[in-house]
């Protein structure tokens, strides 16, 4: 059976914002069966569709909009589409060409978890989007699909276009939340979860734009067509972005489980690399999933199983939820593949990246807040020709001892910087040993001479810098060869 | 009572609390910076995390979790198991106090906080000997945050429980943080700088020398100060405090954590209001009136010095005199609110000893504005003084005639009286009003035991200089009936003896005065005032 685009089927026809051209394809359809149903059916078909997250955790919503208490008099949802994640624009292309596949989405998760209240939260320098869904949204008002008594169900849900001020973090549910109620957008510690407790204490559903805009489909078409499409454990459609110099850089859909060479490779989707370069990495599921080695690398001998440790192609890696994992990978993440190619040079992608999460940590967390602006300044030194082995080590140190994951941090945004940078490192180590090989072996000395003299030049520390390894911390004790005349 | 096992031992505590504070209040020493009992729980330093059991998925046995978590965000079950001495907590700790350092200014040698700083101390204790960071230090700036308060942002660890305070404890929210990740600044909005009447307290709170307190600024080196645990006699509430002392000077006031009043915070009112105890003008000796016209103007000019030997003969002359005449109904004795229970149980017995029918008078109540309570409870109290309640309550066991302030003061007037032991002891001299001063004048035989010169000083036939709460010893009793003891800091300034040993020795005890000897005293006389002046105990629990 060929696959066939459904979350982008109007992208490209002439209109498609608009209520009228929504509806020419089946739009609101969904909605209104949804509507016959009771709400606790529609979240058993949610959750029997294993519909599961497209926000990066990739967590079932079904089973998510289950944990909201029994006995609740008010229920909120949030939709996420604050999309911030580096290479990531699949959730603006949906509302940039298809508003009211989003709206129609709100209104049957509303439905299903007897919500009150939808806020979406927006990332803010999505301004055109914006007016796009505003309009969309009075639109869809003045159809009777929000408001009260929707479509004579009895059923009433009020929705509200909320703009964010530019913080990766604020994508992050809890962030939203607080930022959404007018604060500084903190994480907030869990539990309480936001389905007990989130905006405005009360219960809280976090989701994300495309995976809202997946509902009317499932309706539509039924479980037997979304479990046709995908992986086993991934069903259903999915967005990819491409960007980096290839051909056809953007945004495709897809079913769930493409490999990573197809999505670069083939002509339907990134249409191969530019000049006919070759993949140096690839960051598969925006940045935070960590990165797969690209072609430059010769091929797995056929039949050995994965092994990250040595340095092969790792582009068959399938995007769905499972097998990244294979790769040393957090996860699917975004499914936004950015294309680093042969001709970079590695350690300005380190810095790139360790920037990112140096910026946008929001500075609850000492592990993250300080780790993430550490590792930005040893990749800069890097680059700038003033690596150390130790720094390698140092920086897998680092990554290892911050995140949700070993339960360092209040939220995933470290293990988000972790995995990119670690992987980087592990993975490319060879590629930075020739780097730093290749340098003036004094570059290092005089660079730290001239930023940090101490390091340098306090008898207690002299010397240290060089032979520090990654891993260990510095105890006099241990370290006799280093204690210089008192 | 929840039990739990902290690293192998079983401790009972008390429910509802986080393991962090029940392991705390065990005596064991876990390393925090967010946490504080008094504020909302953020869990942000990621230092107090500790390994916990929990059962496993499949078996439901209980294993130790591979996650670690926050002790301070859990709270105490009953049969909880976590462990803080392991190899993934030490490296933890280790960690974060090497990410803590990594772009402190490690200028400790000029920091007012070191010393007593969380962060020298938890180093020392749970952190790596040296950092490995090689690159140039973020450099955060130091501000000018408030009238009373300084930023060093480069030494700030972002804890922020200044930020909480602001916002849950006083309500006024004038702290925030500003920037993101390392970048991130504690800061003040424009045009509005740290000023409410709590403000100290987060000088206090930052376990850090991040936040300074200006009048402390360079003072001391907080080793050499000596501690002592005092009542604040700055309003009717009666806030714990620990005055903070070296060589016979205060050097600042703290709060002294207390469950039942102030709790971990005082006003800005108790902190900065010691200032009087060192006062040039204070009084230093006692003296008699001189032979020509008092002067308001100078009061102590041509007054004849005395020596405190003299004094008693003085007081048995004056009061006995006035007593002579009429059973002593023309005699009157003024017990300040300023003066401890025992002392006015002291001059209570002392001149109704001396004369049956004597008016007792509890003194002039300072009073300043309304009662202001804060968000979560905290109250300041419009009655700037400390003891009300106790003198009042001693003078309703004494019984006997007796006279309201105002009552006396027109009295005294009128003429009516020939002798007053007169209490004063207030900050300053404001409470000698004109007509304060022009009542006190009619009295012939007014002995003045005062702090400040002042009017009626001038005028007084005997002026005894008083002592400050913090060279006296006693108890007070504040404006909810709880008795609380407070102890002598610094010895009285030189020629000043404090007011009990005065007293004392003008009801002609031999030996030095002991607050404690006084109640028993009392109690053995009105067993009723035993049962009232039992100065509570604090619980131990202070943080
Ligand atoms: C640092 C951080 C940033 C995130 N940013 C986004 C985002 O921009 N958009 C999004 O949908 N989810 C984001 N997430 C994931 C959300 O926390 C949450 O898992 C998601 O919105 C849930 O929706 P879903 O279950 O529909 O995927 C972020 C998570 C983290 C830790
Ligand atoms: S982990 Fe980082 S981004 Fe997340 S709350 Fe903590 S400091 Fe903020
Ligand atoms: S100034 Fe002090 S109390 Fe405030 S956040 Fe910084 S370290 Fe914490
Ligand atoms: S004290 Fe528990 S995280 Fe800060």
């Amino acid at each position: 059976m060929a696959f066939e685009r459904v979350l982008m089927r109007n992208v490209g026809v002439s209109g498609s914002t608009s209520l009228e051209v929504y509806r020419r394809s089946g739009g609101y359809e969904g909605a209104a069966r949804a509507l016959r149903m009771k709400p606790d059916e529609l979240v058993e078909l949610v959750k029997s569709a294993n519909l599961r997250g497209r926000g990066g955790a990739g967590f079932p919503a079904g089973v998510k909009w289950s944990f909201l208490p029994k006995d609740r008099q008010v229920t909120y949802l949030c939709v996420n589409a604050d999309e911030s994640e580096p290479p990531t624009f699949c959730n603006r292309v949906l509302i940039d060409h298809d508003p009211h596949m989003l709206l129609e989405g709100i209104l049957i998760a509303g439905y299903a978890t007897r919500t009150t209240v939808a806020y979406i939260y927006m990332r803010g320098e999505f301004t055109e989007q914006f007016h796009t869904l505003q309009r969309a949204l009075d639109e869809a008002y003045a159809a009777g699909y929000f408001g009260k008594n929707i479509l004579g169900s009895g059923y009433d849900l009020e929705c509200y276009v909320h703009r964010g001020a530019g913080a990766y973090v604020c994508g992050e549910e809890t962030g939203l939340i607080e930022s959404l109620e007018g604060k500084r957008g903190w994480p907030r510690i869990k539990p309480p979860f936001p389905a007990v407790e989130g905006a405005f204490h009360q219960p809280t559903v976090v989701n994300n734009v495309e995976t809202l805009a997946c509902l009317p489909h499932i309706l539509t078409r039924g479980l037997e067509w979304w479990h046709s499409v995908g992986t086993p454990n991934s069903k259903g459609p999915k967005m990819f972005c491409i960007s980096g110099p290839v051909n056809r850089p953007g945004c495709y859909e897809a079913p769930l489980g493409i490999s990573c060479r197809e999505l670069i490779y083939s002509p339907d989707f990134g249409g191969g690399m530019r000049n006919g370069e070759k993949v140096k990495a690839v960051f598969p599921g925006g940045l935070s999933m960590g990165v797969l080695r690209g072609d430059v690398f010769p091929q797995r001998p056929a039949g050995s199983p994965i092994d990250v440790t040595q340095d092969y192609d790792e582009l068959d890696c399938l995007l769905d939820f499972d097998d990244p994992r294979n790769y040393d990978l957090l996860g699917l993440g975004t499914a936004a593949a950015v294309v680093v190619p042969e001709s970079a040079d590695i350690r300005d992608v380190l810095v790139n990246v360790a920037r990112f999460y140096a910026m946008e940590s929001c500075g609850q967390c000492t592990q993250c807040r300080e780790g993430t602006a550490w590792m930005y300044k040893i990749a800069q030194r890097i680059r700038a020709g003033a690596g150390r082995p130790v720094d390698l080590d140092l920086i897998v140190e680092v990554t290892k001892n911050m995140g949700m994951m070993p339960g360092l941090s209040i939220c995933g945004l470290p293990d988000g910087a972790a995995w990119p940078l670690r992987t980087l490192v592990q993975k490319f180590r060879r590629e930075f040993e020739r780097h730093i090989a290749a340098q003036d072996p004094d570059a290092p000395r005089r660079r730290i001479v001239r930023t940090n003299p101490a390091a340098y030049t306090l008898p207690v520390l002299q010397g240290r810098a060089e032979v520090m390894p990654g891993g260990t911390f510095y105890e006099p004790e241990n370290h006799p060869e280093l204690e210089l005349r008192a | 009572m929840p039990k739990i096992i902290i690293d192998g031992r079983e401790i009972e505590c008390r429910p509802g609390i986080p393991v962090l504070q029940a392991a705390l209040e065990a005596g064991f020493d876990i390393p925090h910076y967010c946490y504080h009992p008094g504020l909302k729980i953020v869990a942000s330093c990621r230092l107090c995390l500790m390994e916990m059991k929990m059962p496993h998925p499949k078996t439901q046995e209980p294993v130790w979790a591979p996650k670690l978590v926050p002790s301070c965000q859990t709270p105490v079950k009953d049969g909880l198991e976590v462990r803080f001495n392991s190899d993934a907590v030490r490296q933890n700790q280790k960690h974060v106090m090497e990410y803590y350092l990594l772009n402190h200014p490690l200028d400790c040698p000029v920091c007012d906080k070191a010393g007593e700083c969380y962060l020298q101390d938890y180093t020392e204790q749970f952190g790596p000997a040296a950092s490995r960071m090689v690159e140039e230090k973020t450099k955060n700036p130091k501000k000018d945050i408030g009238p009373h308060t300084l930023l060093y942002q480069d030494r700030c660890v972002l804890c922020s429980r200044c930020v909480r305070f602001t916002e849950e404890i006083s309500g006024t929210g004038e702290l925030t943080v500003v920037n993101r990740g390392n970048r991130g600044e504690i800061d003040v909005f424009p045009g509005r700088p740290l000023d409410n009447p709590l403000q100290g307290n987060v000088v206090d709170l930052c376990p850090v020398g991040a936040l300074l307190d200006k009048d402390f600024l360079f003072k001391q080196r907080v080793w050499l100060l000596r501690s002592t645990k005092s009542v604040s006699p700055a309003d009717s509430r009666g806030a714990t405090i620990w005055i903070d002392h070296n060589d016979g000077r205060i050097h600042r006031i703290r709060p002294r954590f207390n469950e039942k009043v102030n709790e971990w915070w005082i006003s800005d009112e108790a902190r900065f209001g010691w200032k009087y105890v060192h006062a040039e003008n204070r009084l230093r000796a006692p003296s008699g009136r001189g032979r020509g016209p008092a002067d308001p103007a100078r009061p102590l000019a041509g007054r004849v010095p005395l020596a405190w030997e003299a004094v008693p003969a003085r007081v048995r002359v004056i009061l006995g005199e006035a007593a002579a005449r009429g059973g002593g109904a023309g005699v009157a004795a003024v017990l300040s609110p300023m003066m401890s229970c025992e002392e006015a149980w002291l001059l209570a017995s002392l001149v109704r000893g001396m004369a049956p029918a004597a008016t007792l008078v509890p003194g002039f109540v300072p009073v300043v504005g309304q009662d202001q309570t804060f968000p979560k409870g905290f109250v300041i109290k419009a009655e700037k003084c400390p003891n009300l309640r106790g003198i009042e309550t001693i003078l309703a066991h004494v019984g006997g005639p007796q006279a309201t302030w105002n009552e006396f003061l027109g009295r005294a007037a009128e003429g009516a009286f020939d002798a007053a032991y007169v209490v004063g002891g207030y900050p300053d001299a404001s409470w000698v009003t004109p007509a304060v001063a022009a009542a006190l004048a009619r009295i012939d035989g007014c002995i003045l035991h005062d702090l400040f010169p002042s009017a009626a000083a001038a005028t007084a036939e005997l002026l005894l200089p008083a002592a400050s709460w913090a060279e006296r010893e006693g108890t007070f009793m504040n404006c909810d009936g709880l008795v609380q003891a407070f102890e002598r800091a610094i010895p009285p300034l030189e020629g000043v003896k404090a007011d009990g040993q005065v007293l004392h020795e003008l009801g002609g005890r031999p030996g030095l005065f002991r607050a404690e000897a006084v109640r028993a005293e009392a109690a053995a006389a009105v067993p009723a005032l035993g049962a009232v002046f039992v100065p509570r105990d604090l619980p131990p629990h202070a943080h």
